[in-house]
């Protein structure tokens, strides 16, 4: 069936963020095209597939993994963070807390994961229900743009797991970034600046009772 | 549960224990929306609609509930405090103690509110019990980077790669890793796997089995992935093996099932418990 000259990317996604901010139901409307206002509490990390035909020559497969809002993993969340290409890190228009905690989440995947080049992985910072009409947060998107700039998201959406609204764009937004950051590894966002980040041996000695 | 072995003590007991969980409910429940507390409050609140099963829960007689004793057993236990999963372990319980009020077969579209105050009152006080009791023996599940949930599941791939080499290495090959779909089989003690009657069933024999929520659980976890092993070894992708992981069939299990299971279960006990380097590599 695949065409002669198809090439197919498989890029590891997280959705992270506070819980009860609607992950389950962005994966779940953005997979299988439906939307219940009553998914389960998710455990530990759900897993989905989604594929894409990107353009005539390219097919992406997207594992999404939909990691559970609860922080009380410690560094069990390295175990699901580990070679993913990119994120979501998803709040909750309806209650600022969630958005508060949003540098709270990028800075612990900062933390936790760097691409192979040593840059943080490209991650979409979303608004979820949006269609709630409360714009506690958005009324003033230049604010969210220069948000975004500040913390390194390289977009944001406004979206809503019930009426499917930007899922499709946030995804295909987050996945040009990720191609262009496969494609050209040497490009750097922000040239003068050192980051730290830990070495990646590090990640599989981190946890005495994981180690495998 | 919860009640003394000597018979004679049991109703004093009993009522001793009720009218407890309702002083803790007037000592603390107030303080829900107080700085320290709403925290904790909230994530329960948000948690609630979202438990498994769907029965029940979304009555808001049950929510009321639901949130005073997950809220009071959380404050009354700091060193873990709430954690998503404790909020579906109350639900075996009180099913079990409503069932004595109505039809077996009702249960599902039962109107809680029906019952009279006093016996709500009754079973809200004994699901407390059974639950503090329940999770008195697995606590280091839910403490900060959940211990208890990594050393079980670090055990059940030990237990897995002594019982059957093939299907741990099969996942093992495709890069599964255990946490990724035996941390929720560990968190919420099967009850996300299998519906609600296998998980009253299964946990009956729990109860009656010294450290059975602590220790026989891991040796039915292990029965249970065993179980599936010809669907398993059949999955020749990452992305099949885990999906089929984490939505196994069991929709349509009963008491059968389970008995099946635990007969396993016991077998793997009695073969591997006691004897560490059985088959080990």
């Amino acid at each position: 069936m695949q065409k002669h000259n198809q090439k197919e990317h498989l890029y590891k996604l997280l959705v992270i963020g506070d819980l009860g901010v609607g992950k389950t139901s962005i994966i779940k409307r953005y997979v299988h095209q439906n939307f219940s206002p009553h998914y389960r509490a998710t455990i530990g990390v759900d897993f989905a597939l989604k594929v894409l035909n990107w353009d005539s020559e390219t097919v992406v497969r997207l594992q999404l993994w939909d990691i559970a809002g609860q922080e009380r993993f410690g560094n069990m969340t390295r175990v699901y963070y580990r070679e993913a290409m990119g994120a979501f890190i998803v709040f909750d228009v309806t209650r600022p807390a969630t958005f508060e905690a949003v540098t709270k989440w990028k800075e612990d995947l900062d933390s936790k994961l760097v691409l192979p080049n040593g840059k943080p992985v490209p991650t979409v910072l979303l608004a979820n229900k949006c269609d709630q009409g409360i714009d506690v947060l958005m009324n003033n998107g230049i604010k969210m743009d220069q948000f975004c700039k500040e913390n390194g998201f390289v977009g944001w959406f406004e979206t809503s797991a019930k009426e499917n609204i930007n899922i499709n764009e946030a995804s295909r937004c987050l996945v040009k970034h990720i191609i262009a950051s496969e494609s050209d590894p040497v490009q750097s966002i922000e040239p003068d600046i050192i980051k730290p980040h830990l070495n990646s041996s590090k990640i599989v000695s981190c946890s005495a009772c994981f180690k495998s | 549960g919860y009640l003394p072995a000597n018979v004679d003590r049991r109703e004093s007991t009993l009522q001793r224990k009720r009218k407890e969980y309702f002083a803790f409910v007037e000592q603390y429940y107030d303080s829900r929306n107080d700085e320290n507390h709403q925290d904790t409050y909230r994530q329960i609140h948000i948690d609630i609609p979202r438990m498994s099963p769907e029965v029940l829960r979304l009555q808001p007689k049950v929510t009321e509930i639901f949130e005073r004793i997950l809220f009071i057993w959380a404050i009354r236990h700091p060193a873990s405090g709430y954690v998503q999963g404790i909020n579906d372990l109350v639900t075996p319980f009180f099913v079990v103690f409503v069932c004595e009020y109505i039809e077996e077969e009702e249960v599902e579209n039962f109107d809680v509110s029906s019952l009279p105050e006093e016996v709500l009152q009754n079973i809200e006080a004994d699901s407390y019990w059974c639950m503090s009791k329940l999770l008195d023996g697995i606590q280091d599940n839910y403490t900060f980077a959940q211990p208890g949930i990594q050393k079980k599941v670090k055990m059940l791939e030990e237990l897995v790669s002594r019982i059957d080499e093939q299907v741990h290495r099969h996942l093992d090959q495709h890069e599964v890793k255990y946490l990724q779909f035996a941390f929720r089989w560990m968190n919420n003690l099967l009850m996300r796997e299998v519906p609600l009657r296998c998980t009253i069933r299964l946990w009956d024999t729990y109860q009656s089995e010294p450290e059975g929520f602590s220790h026989f659980h891991l040796y039915v976890c292990a029965a249970f992935l065993v179980r599936w092993r010809k669907e398993i070894l059949e999955e020749k992708d990452f992305q099949e093996l885990l999906i089929f992981l984490q939505n196994l069939p069991t929709v349509h299990w009963g008491n059968e099932d389970i008995s099946v299971l635990l007969a396993e279960a016991y077998r793997l006990k009695f073969a591997f418990a006691d004897a560490p380097n059985h088959y080990k590599k």
